[in-house]
């Protein structure tokens, strides 16, 4: 048992393998930094490693305190600048056609997505009252405006996208199926 | 012994070469050198998208949204990087926290859990359709535990941190990490055909 649970641990140990994505990531990262804002907002005495717990909440809300604001967002230099426009201009161009700037384009994408998915409900209404599935319901439209919140606090963060967008769709399959039954 | 002096000696220099580059490289772009940055990724996005990918249990679009977050919050807090620590376990850390920091975000979906625990009660067959320890892939096997359990498994028998370090980051008890720890090892064993 003990030589089988070793030989599982050393197994384990071996898995610490570099993996590239599949992709190269780099074009749509050198997007999202040139769509951050481009003021210096360091706080002083920083540690020299990433903040435990999970700091990004935090950065995602800056400007609410000063203290604990972890941006890092600064100034380009001029030529750096204008290659990371020319790259965001290029994919925003590819994803959106040119949308209005003045709102970030995930949480443009995360409210076209909630209009999508309010029009798909509005076909399927009435699950809500099911007896088994309509408190997991309730606990998804909760989720859904919990994701949406955190959405508004950092507009950028694309992962909560995905989940919003998980949610949605788990929210519509299990209302099909309430009223399939 | 002599060869493994020399082979450690070697080691040891091109891993503080390699430091003094990605010093140099983080200078560069902390004063706004995209191109620097960019270096910084192609040097590390392997080990970080591995990491990431581990812990979400291998799929493929998670870990790449979650890889590229990674990258743009690095850029952001660096200019917090003091130097006192190698930027590679810097950086590795961002991204373990990144990834946990979504994995926490998800058990607020009422289902999520659930239906990740339900894999419990499923054989896991191999390309061949065989229920054997010896075909079963074993990062497979990893990547369908619990969200939890396998989080606190890969931090701390693939990447080698400590209890108080996983408990840290997970929000959770010392004593609630290693038994999420017990926990995946027992259904690794289950899934691997391993006797406990």
């Amino acid at each position: 048992m003990s030589e089988e649970n070793d030989r599982l641990r050393w197994q384990l140990k071996g898995l610490r393998q570099d993996t590239p994505p599949r992709r190269d990531l780099w074009p749509e990262i050198a997007a999202r930094i040139a769509e951050l804002p481009q003021t210096a907002e360091i706080a002083p005495g920083q540690q020299d490693r990433p903040s435990r717990g999970f700091p990004w909440s935090r950065a995602a809300s800056r400007g609410a305190d000063a203290s604990s604001v972890r941006t890092g967002a600064r100034r380009l230099a001029p030529w750096a600048m204008a290659a990371s426009m020319l790259l965001a201009i290029g994919f925003l161009w590819q994803a959106t056609h040119l949308t209005p700037p003045q709102e970030p384009l995930i949480r443009q994408e995360a409210a076209q997505l909630t209009r999508d998915y309010q029009g798909a409900l509005a076909q399927i209404q009435g699950a809500e009252a099911h007896p088994e599935l309509g408190g997991a319901l309730q606990e998804l439209d909760r989720s859904a405006e919990e994701i949406l919140a955190a959405l508004d606090r950092a507009p950028n963060t694309r992962f909560l996208l995905e989940q919003l967008r998980r949610t949605y769709a788990k929210r519509l399959a299990l209302t099909q199926r309430a009223m399939m039954s | 012994m002599l060869n493994a002096a020399v082979t450690d000696l070697m080691t040891d220099t091109t891993a503080l070469a390699a430091a003094e580059t990605d010093n140099g490289l983080v200078r560069a772009a902390v004063g706004g050198d995209m191109r620097a940055f960019e270096a910084i990724y192609r040097r590390h996005v392997g080990r970080i998208h591995g990491v990431i990918q581990r812990l979400v249990g291998g799929q493929g679009v998670r870990a790449d949204d979650l890889t590229q977050e990674a990258f743009v919050r690095a850029w952001q807090a660096l200019p917090q990087f003091r130097f006192e620590s190698a930027f590679s376990t810097w950086l590795h850390r961002l991204a373990v926290n990144t990834a946990l920091m979504e994995l926490r975000s998800r058990r607020s979906q009422p289902l999520f859990d659930e239906n990740e625990d339900r894999l419990d009660d499923l054989g896991m067959a191999d390309s061949a359709g065989h229920h054997t320890a010896l075909s079963l892939d074993l990062e497979r096997a990893v990547a369908t535990l619990p969200p939890r359990a396998r989080a606190v498994l890969v931090l701390y028998d693939v990447e080698g941190w400590k209890h108080e370090e996983i408990a840290g980051e997970l929000g959770m008890a010392v004593g609630s990490s290693k038994a999420q720890l017990h926990r995946a090892r027992q259904l690794l064993r289950e899934r691997l055909g391993v006797e406990a």
